[in-house]
């Protein structure tokens, strides 16, 4: 049996990579993918405690949160899409209207 | 013994794959290495005894938003996209700031959270997971099909294809 | 955790054997039965020369492959140039993992050897987690050959794969309702019983000979054609319009292995039909006796029903035009998805009523 613990370094590991492609990157699809590592990262760490504590319950939240992000992605690319067509560039820097 | 094997090499399958998303400049590389990612995690939920879940993983996240992406990044021809580091302060800080996070998280994790085993194993099949659905859960699960009735809804207006007039 | 049995892991080794090595084969034989059926449809002779009624064709093809010059378009990203045909062939390999192809029975020592390579919990959605990776092959050969030809074939086939794979599963999920389990040896072992017509005439209890499941066999059966991307479905390759689709640009081994993924993708997908509906390893009217020979006539009977639905593949390609693209995606978004959310909810009246 493989300790809860580990997982659950996996999982911050995962989430802290996640992070960086948040801070770093300025393709607005690969921010994308590193906010759906994080998604995954947490569903990592629900599912070690249900294991843990013998619990439906994280199961069924990792079950709702993939739903949620499915159709976060959807609208998100759809967004990324419209952005694209006006400004012929997926780079965020450029999408600066609302800045101050 | 083979459990713990099995668990460093998707683990590392894992880590080092996230690195290439994020480190890459070509995004579809990035797309194929978050599917590689995605299934190395799909392994890890089945040694968390959640086998339907690991097959829900690959279904949705592998097998259908991966693909939504690639189809985006192809069709917006999105490769070419050279990306200058234009402000590298800002660059630097986020690396940064990012490792001390996860060095810091895996630390205190290391330290102080001590779980121990469970005591015996746990089922979670489809039988169950769908008993506790549609029993303790049906309130949230109404809501999240209405949730992605209105991202589709959403996601066609956005594309500019939701009104048909003719 | 349980120590290793080493009987287990030698028996798990020949069951893999055997399976891999019968998926393997597939693809000859089916060359010669693609190229002499066709002709046999088109009024033609066919591949006649190379050994008697041509069947030595398939060795002459595979010498022609080994020994052509493997050519890399430029400007092709090369890793995913020459990875792609490994994404299309290795779905194909491992869904038969969780297909059962006979009878179980016991061995001399007391062991039961069960023909299935992993009889998981969740046999079916396993099988649906790997068809929905078989999209990457042809999207990333599509993208990695740098022409624009590839690129369409690529895309348009995989929209039509993500879109039937929704009717595929809720015309499989009908299937399992009536076994009421996801494995697939529950799924057998529930159609091997009998239906009682009026108290004398005994129907084998196939999924196929019950009403409700007449609409999910069709359902799951054109999902399937969509699936392995064959006519009247194949926008993939889509011959007459776009040179070869995506795998315009692929030459000598690398084609091959594309080519051989279609075909063990057929095989994979016609053993799966006959386990959700045709009763899988079951003799008609036959109780198999637990035995290496009922063993034996089981696997024999999987086969023959795998052969023959084979067979339909090769037919309907050299029958049937190919429809246009959207009027393709209008009927699995509208016709086929609809049909089968429906007949769940019928197959759910069946059940309640004890019909099934």
């Amino acid at each position: 049996m493989i300790p809860t613990q580990w997982f659950l370094i996996l999982s911050a590991i995962l989430f802290a990579i996640g992070v960086c492609g948040v801070l770093t990157r300025k393709n607005g699809i690969t921010i994308f993918m590193a906010i759906e590592l994080m998604v995954n990262a947490v569903n990592l760490t629900f599912l070690a405690y249900a294991r843990q504590f013998h619990q439906l319950h994280g199961l069924i939240f990792v079950f709702f949160v993939m739903a949620i992000a499915a159709a976060e992605a959807a609208v998100g690319l759809a967004i990324f899409i419209s952005l694209f067509h006006h400004r012929e560039t997926i780079d965020v820097d450029e999408a600066n209207l609302m800045r101050w | 013994m083979i459990e713990y094997a099995v668990f460093f090499f998707f683990a590392a399958i894992a880590v080092i794959f996230a690195l290439v998303v994020i480190l890459h400049r070509n995004p579809v590389v990035g797309a194929l290495s978050l599917v590689a990612s995605f299934f190395a995690l799909a392994v890890m939920y089945v040694l968390l005894d959640a086998p339907f879940l690991a097959a829900l993983q690959v279904i949705v996240y592998a097998g259908a938003i991966m693909v939504l992406f690639l189809f985006v990044i192809m069709l917006l021809n999105l490769q070419k996209q050279a990306e200058e580091p234009t402000r590298p302060v800002q660059q630097f800080v986020g690396y940064a700031g990012s490792a001390a996070f996860g060095i810091a998280l895996v630390y205190y994790l290391s330290k102080y959270v001590v779980l121990e085993l469970p005591a015996s194993p746990f089922v979670a099949d489809a039988r169950t997971v769908g008993v506790a659905l549609f029993e303790s859960y049906i309130f949230p699960f109404e809501m999240v099909s209405i949730l992605l009735l209105a991202a589709i809804v959403g996601a066609l207006v956005l594309s500019g294809r939701g009104v048909q007039t003719s | 955790m349980a120590e290793i049995d080493k009987v287990d892991v030698a028996l798990s080794i020949l069951k893999i054997a055997i399976v891999v090595g019968a998926l393997l084969n597939v693809t000859p034989i089916m060359v010669w039965v693609e190229r002499r059926g066709s002709a046999l449809i088109q009024d033609r002779v066919g591949p006649n020369r190379v050994g008697p009624f041509g069947l030595f064709q398939s060795l002459a093809d595979a010498a022609k492959f080994f020994l052509k010059e493997d050519i890399v378009p430029l400007g092709a990203h090369k890793w995913l140039y020459s990875l792609a045909p490994m994404f299309g062939l290795i779905p194909a390999l491992t869904t038969i993992a969780v297909v059962p192809w006979g009878r179980p029975f016991p061995l001399r020592s007391g062991r039961i050897f069960e023909p299935i390579v992993a009889d998981v919990n969740v046999g079916i959605l396993l099988i649906f987690a790997l068809a929905s990776l078989s999209v990457y092959g042809i999207v990333t050969a599509g993208w990695a050959s740098n022409n624009k030809y590839s690129l369409f074939g690529g895309i348009r086939s995989s929209a039509q794969m993500i879109s039937y794979e929704l009717a595929m599963t809720l015309a499989a999920i009908s299937a399992l309702m009536v076994a009421g389990s996801l494995r697939l040896t529950d799924v057998v072992w529930k159609q091997t019983g009998y239906f009682v017509l009026f108290d004398t005439i005994k129907i084998p209890a196939w999924n196929i000979l019950s009403p409700a499941m007449w609409i999910p066999c069709i359902v799951f059966t054109v999902a399937a054609f969509a699936e392995t991307n064959r006519l009247p479905f194949d926008f993939a390759e889509a011959e007459a319009e776009l040179v070869a689709g995506y795998h315009t640009e692929y030459s000598s081994m690398k084609f091959a292995l594309f080519f051989m993924s279609e075909y063990i993708a057929m095989a994979t997908v016609s053993a799966l039909i006959t386990t959700l509906f045709l009763g899988g390893w079951d003799i008609p009217w036959y109780n198999e006796p637990a035995t290496f020979l009922g063993f034996l006539l089981s696997a024999a009977a999987f086969t023959i029903k795998v052969g023959i639905l084979m067979l339909i593949f090769v037919w309907v390609r050299w029958t049937i035009p190919r429809l246009k693209y959207d009027i393709l995606m209008r009927v699995g978004w509208k016709v086929f998805l609809p049909l089968a959310v429906i007949n769940i909810l019928l197959v759910a009246l069946f059940i309640a009523k004890e019909w099934i």
